[in-house]
């Protein structure tokens, strides 16, 4: 369970992160989504019944901290473990630009769910106009940070439980 | 069973899926919905966050610091260069502001003067003599000759003692060996203004019995056939009784500076039998 630690540790710097110094640099009103990163990881790396739970539990943290409706982010996270994880069965996602580039779409694909959740539960007032430039620059700053976290990941030594249906 | 083991993955995806929109139904109808996980997260995550807030603006602080201070580098470089060329311009604007009034004043002192009248500048000072004696830049090629009276606005500067080709030697009336005939304006007491060895200039041979004070004014008489009548000499600073008291003998205040000088009056000398008033200098404003 050494790993489960590990990502916890990761997630909660990543946070920290997006929560106080990423929002400091001059990105606009994006934020690179570094727990995003960490559901791609376990999605293409933990196929197990503790990798859902670990997308859950990411985007529960990610809800827990914005002060977003519970859920919300833990729904999108889900999602996105579950198509990284569809996805890495049938395609092989193993260099460095393939994986920037799933995280790219799961940013997008991500945002797309809460931006439809939110749609669905709740009345929120939303600039639709302004949406995918937003939408598409968190996702290419995501993708941007993707790189370094995916390399300290993989110099942790963390297993990769692949299962095979 | 087999078919939930082999796709548990999937399974406990979509159960969790179903309970985050559950929570997310639960949290969007009853808000504002406190959870309590957020309460634990938000007390764990805040020290974590002022810390991490307070290095980001140190180190934020550092780099535009220093960014600013690289640009106020630049730009102060800019303008201290800036700052030395307006500094040189304004020195050499004064310079010329200068010239220009002094030679204003000595072209008004050269038309009151009669006869020929030549410009020089002052090149330069004999070392060995305390500035009693300049060098001038007109010489023997200029027709000049020895014993022209030398003048400046502020008044007698000396004579011409040595010539070169296109140099002469002025003797300044504070030299030991000069002599210029002199009155007292106000009561037109007659002596000799000479040098002395101090550096200074007195008037000497003056009666006893003369009408002299402190602060008369001191003018060429024009009897030593040097000098015009009338310029000005200076100003009688002291008294005293020389020649076992029998004569006076004042000491002068120069009027013109005689180590500030730059430009003199090179005067022919003139017969004048009765000038008509004699010469101040043009910034004393002493009246006759």
């Amino acid at each position: 369970m050494r790993w489960v630690l590990i990502v916890v540790l990761i997630a909660c710097v990543g946070l920290l992160l997006q929560s106080t110094v990423l929002h400091g640099l001059v990105f606009g009103r994006v934020v690179p989504d570094v727990l995003l990163v960490l559901c791609v990881y376990l999605g293409l790396h933990q196929h197990t019944v503790t990798g859902s739970f670990g997308a859950f539990a990411l985007g529960y943290l990610e809800d827990a901290a914005s002060g977003s409706p519970a859920g919300l982010n833990a729904c999108g996270m889900l999602v996105v473990f579950v198509i990284v994880y569809l996805t890495c069965r049938r395609l092989w996602v193993d260099n460095v630009v393939s994986k920037v580039v799933l995280v790219f779409l799961a940013s997008v694909i991500k945002a797309t769910v809460v931006v439809a959740l939110l749609a669905l539960f709740a009345t929120v007032r939303t600039e639709w106009s302004s949406l995918p430039g937003i939408l598409l620059s968190q996702a290419a700053l995501t993708a941007v940070v993707a790189p370094p976290v995916f390399w300290v990941l993989a110099t942790t030594g963390i297993p990769s439980h692949r299962e095979r249906e | 069973m087999e078919f939930l083991r082999r796709n548990r993955v999937l399974a406990s995806t979509s159960v969790l899926l179903l309970l985050s929109l559950l929570l997310l139904s639960i949290s969007v109808r009853s808000r504002p919905y406190q959870d309590p996980l957020a309460d634990v997260i938000l007390f764990a995550f805040s020290p974590l966050q002022g810390a991490a807030r307070w290095v980001q603006r140190g180190v934020s602080r550092a780099w535009f610091g220093y960014v600013y201070l690289v640009g106020a580098h630049a730009e102060n470089e800019h303008l201290r260069r800036r700052v030395a060329e307006l500094e040189s311009d304004v020195i050499r604007l004064g310079e010329l502001e200068q010239n220009n009034s002094r030679l204003l004043d000595q072209l008004k002192f050269r038309a009151r003067l009669q006869g020929e009248v030549r410009g020089a500048r002052v090149v330069g000072r004999d070392p060995q003599h305390w500035f009693r004696s300049l060098i001038v830049d007109l010489g023997s090629d200029d027709n000049l000759r020895s014993g022209l009276a030398v003048l400046a606005p502020g008044g007698v500067v000396g004579r011409v003692t040595e010539l070169g080709r296109t140099a002469s030697r002025v003797m300044l009336l504070t030299d030991n060996d000069s002599g210029i005939a002199a009155i007292v304006q106000r009561s037109r007491a007659a002596g000799i203004v000479q040098g002395t060895r101090e550096g200074g200039c007195q008037m000497n041979y003056l009666r006893r019995d003369v009408d002299v004070k402190v602060g008369d004014i001191v003018v060429t008489s024009g009897l030593d056939g040097i000098f015009p009548k009338g310029v000005l000499i200076g100003e009688v600073v002291d008294i005293t009784l020389e020649h076992r008291d029998l004569l006076l003998s004042a000491r002068i205040e120069p009027s013109v500076r005689l180590a500030e000088l730059e430009e003199v009056l090179i005067v022919e000398p003139t017969v004048v039998h009765d000038p008509p008033a004699p010469l101040a200098p043009l910034d004393e404003g002493v009246e006759p």
